[in-house]
């Protein structure tokens, strides 16, 4: 027999060397100088700060704010991902491919099948794209200061990634069950729930109490431009480089996202054991109460934001809306404005792939204690670090590396590290507990080491969702990226604060627009890798 | 080579598997095991193959107690035993070729089979365990591209590369069609014979068992319900063996549900051929 070498083995070799001579001019883009956080001068600022964190703030009329902001928090964040939610499921039912009957055959209208589909993609890319910052900005102009300006940035952004991934994941089940369906005749609602629910509700359950969990910090986040809750109390505590409320603030949150946590994986359970109890009823009665109780808390989300969204469809609002939108066109294309721009958009890109390529790093690290395979007592410790990493926003973070390593982008480099390591440490240690067991069990019977079971049987199943889910990441991370500019940590955001703060609305249109593009172009290339890496 | 005394086995839930069941065999025996669904044959492999441990008796597999050997021993031991699966536990992602060499991970050191994953360490290897089976072809294939039948047959070229000394095949052949599921089982018997290695093979196909394997154990109720050289197995032993209306339990027999009565009825003379 000739010999045979592997055919796949150039490929490969050229993906690493291609990999590794993109990410060489990143690094110095972003100015990737790990050691500038041992320096002297950085170490003393950050210990001093941090240093004011004990004791934290414990005062009676402080604890006060704190419960009243945190109730808002909670209601801004719910009734922005309920809204989220009313907008993404149709979205997604329309634009994924798993449920498309023109596709049968190809059948009749699948050309207008196809333009439909595209047309509501470029809707929800310009939902997503636009990071809920600027969003919200928007809105304060219409509703002036207050809540309703975050869950309406919430319930646009939020309702357009939910579109998307909802329809990814529909997409990356088993699909055969649905198209059988939907050959025989039954409608795209029948064909969800008996072909795709049963394998995807698990992971769209997951994903959506997750995305809860997004809203929480993402609050925060807008609560820097007034739009209510913990976050507003966060910007005065940290403008008054007040520690001890800060970390009152943080641990409340931090408790905050760990209830999200257990509220999420008791929703798993209930719906894994949904199949195997027998009885009629698809959901347990725990669950069904679960579900009552959200509603009610939606409800309650909505009536105590006292919102007036009714205040929206009103002829007025539309036209002050209308005059401020007439401020940023046209576009200014001055080629010392796109100059700007494009240093701002390498720079903004620079910040997103590594701070998301350390955090895919440290998230798989850190998920192989958490998922359980070196005791229940060390899965227990990690999962607390993890809760901790992700329960900062990344603007928080920001401005706290921004303290150990200087303003720059390297600190929103560190910034999207350790928040998004939280994030995918957690999803992936999900991705590992869900893997199919056999085929690394087989290997373990077949005498292989532990180490060894886990590269041939259990990291083959999970690498396409390990690698999705990174992808995803970036495609989150370059919106972050955007705006972390904000508290200093350079990129796009720096220049469209300055411009925002100087009324330069065309120059400021300019750099939302470049956003936009960026996280086009992200997405495309995320979607490519994923298909070519799946 | 093995030995088994009065082993028995429950499961978590309750349920009995395997009672009281003795049971012999030297190196390079080949012996096929034959019985209704769910009368124990799998969990009597598991047993064997050191994956479940007997809630009690006398086990020795390899001259080893597996369960009173150290982790390391018993590693050593379980990378002797190769399994062919009735459904390989091969990840769809992954290539033939790894999937196929992924049956030496026991005897390899560990920085071989981190490298392997870089580059295929021992293609020849690989393409020789499938050449042996017409799949040589299919090589740097996909393992979700192909058929569920090609798909048993890489199960069975992982075991062939694996070189084991014990050689478990639960239902090996059970996706194929009767000529291949044949040749399968000739390439494994063949292979066992060439290294002095023991064989024993579940089979739902009794005519198969009765024409490959010199020596039969009818399994009924989680008990060995006779253990005999094929030339002496007689069609009244066989319909006593899935008569599904006369168990000594009815917790047992109810479990025994499927296709037995077919199964006898297919069964063909000692030594006959596939019709």
């Amino acid at each position: 027999m000739m010999r045979r070498r592997d055919p796949a083995a150039p490929a490969r070799a050229a993906g690493v060397l291609l990999a590794l001579l993109a990410l060489w001019p990143m690094a110095v883009l972003g100015e990737f100088r790990p050691w500038l956080l041992f320096e002297a001068q950085n170490l003393r600022v950050i210990g001093a700060f941090l240093g004011g964190f004990l004791p934290p703030a414990s005062g009676h009329e402080f604890l006060g704010y704190l419960v009243q902001a945190t109730l808002e928090t909670l209601a801004i964040a719910s009734a922005g991902i309920a809204l989220a939610f009313v907008v993404a499921v149709p979205l997604a039912i329309a634009t994924t491919q798993a449920l498309s009957i023109s596709r049968l055959g190809p059948g009749p209208g699948r050309r207008r099948g196809d333009l439909l589909r595209a047309g509501l993609r470029v809707l929800l890319v310009v939902l997503r794209g636009i990071p809920e910052l600027v969003w919200a900005l928007l809105f304060v102009r219409v509703f002036g200061l207050g809540p309703a300006a975050g869950v309406l940035a919430l319930a646009l952004t939020y309702g357009g990634m939910l579109a998307k991934v909802y329809a990814e994941i529909l997409e990356s089940g088993e699909q055969r069950p649905a198209r059988a369906l939907l050959e025989a005749g039954s409608s795209r609602l029948h064909a969800l729930c008996y072909g795709l629910l049963p394998g995807c509700a698990q992971e769209l359950t997951s994903y959506t109490v997750y995305r809860w969990e997004c809203a929480l910090r993402a609050s925060v986040v807008m609560g820097f431009v007034g739009a209510g809750g913990l976050g507003q109390l966060l910007d005065q505590s940290m403008k008054m480089l007040n520690g001890g409320e800060a970390a009152s603030i943080l641990l409340t949150f931090l408790m905050l996202v760990l209830a999200a946590d257990g509220c999420s994986s008791f929703l798993r359970r209930q719906l894994a054991d949904a199949g195997s109890r027998q009885r009629a009823l698809a959901v347990g009665p725990l669950a069904l109460a679960g579900l009552v109780l959200l509603v009610g808390a939606v409800v309650a989300s909505f009536v105590a934001l006292d919102l007036g969204l009714g205040a929206l469809l009103t002829r007025a609002a539309a036209t002050s809306l209308g005059d401020f939108l007439v401020l940023f066109f046209p576009l200014d294309l001055s080629p010392g404005c796109l100059q700007k721009v494009a240093w701002g958009s390498l720079e903004t890109l620079a910040i997103s792939v590594l701070g998301s390529l350390l955090a895919a790093v440290g998230g798989a690290l850190l998920a192989l204690p958490a998922s359980g395979r070196h005791g229940p007592a060390l899965a227990q410790l990690t999962r607390l670090l993890l809760n901790t990493l992700r329960s900062v926003p990344e603007l928080v973070w920001a401005t706290l590396m921004a303290l150990a390593a200087g303003l720059g982008p390297f600190a929103g480099i560190l910034a999207l590290a350790l928040h998004t390591s939280g994030v995918l440490g957690r999803l992936f240690a999900e991705a590992l507990q869900n893997a199919p067991p056999t085929p690394r069990d087989a290997l373990v019977e077949a005498g292989a080491p532990a180490a060894a079971a886990f590269l041939y049987g259990t990291l083959p199943a999970v690498t396409p969702q390990l690698v999705a889910y990174a992808l995803y990441r970036w495609e989150i991370n370059i919106r972050m990226a955007a705006i972390l500019g904000f508290v200093g940590a350079g990129g796009l955001g720096q220049l469209l604060y300055v411009e925002l703060s100087l009324f330069h609305y065309a120059q400021a249109s300019t750099l939302i627009a470049a956003m936009l593009l960026l996280s086009v172009i992200v997405d495309a290339a995320s979607a490519w890798l994923r298909r070519r890496l799946g | 080579m093995f030995r088994l005394q009065d082993v028995s086995l429950a499961h978590a839930n309750g349920f009995v598997a395997l009672r009281e069941i003795a049971l012999a065999a030297r190196a390079g025996e080949q012996i096929a095991i034959v019985g209704a669904s769910g009368a124990g044959k799998t969990s009597l492999l598991r047993v064997l193959g050191a994956a479940l441990r007997p809630s009690s008796g006398q086990l020795a597999v390899l001259e080893l107690d597996p369960w009173a050997a150290s982790a390391v021993e018993l590693r050593r031991l379980r990378a002797r035993i190769g399994v062919a699966h009735q459904a390989p536990p091969l990840p769809p992602r992954q290539r033939v070729v790894t999937a196929v060499l992924a049956g030496r991970l026991g005897s390899w050191p560990w920085w071989k089979g981190v490298a392997s994953l870089a580059y295929p360490l021992d293609i020849a290897g690989a393409a020789a365990a499938l050449a042996r089976l017409d799949l040589d072809e299919r090589l740097f294939d996909r393992c979700d591209r192909l058929s569920g039948g090609q798909l048993q047959r890489v199960g069975v070229a992982r075991v062939l590369y694996q070189q084991a000394q014990l050689i478990l095949a639960d239902e090996p052949v059970s996706a194929l069609d009767p000529t291949l599921a044949r040749q399968t089982l000739q390439v494994l018997s063949a292979d066992a014979v060439a290294r002095g290695a023991t064989l024993v093979a579940s089979l739902h196909a009794v005519d198969l068992a009765l024409s490959c394997f010199p020596r039969i154990v009818g399994i009924r109720d989680g008990r060995v319900a006779f253990d005999r050289p094929a030339a002496a197995v007689d069609a009244a032993l066989l319909r006593e063996l899935y008569a599904s209306d006369s168990g000594p339990s009815p917790a047992s027999s109810a479990s025994a549900p499927g296709p037995a009565p077919r199964a006898a009825a297919n069964a063909a003379p000692p030594g006959g051929c596939w019709r």
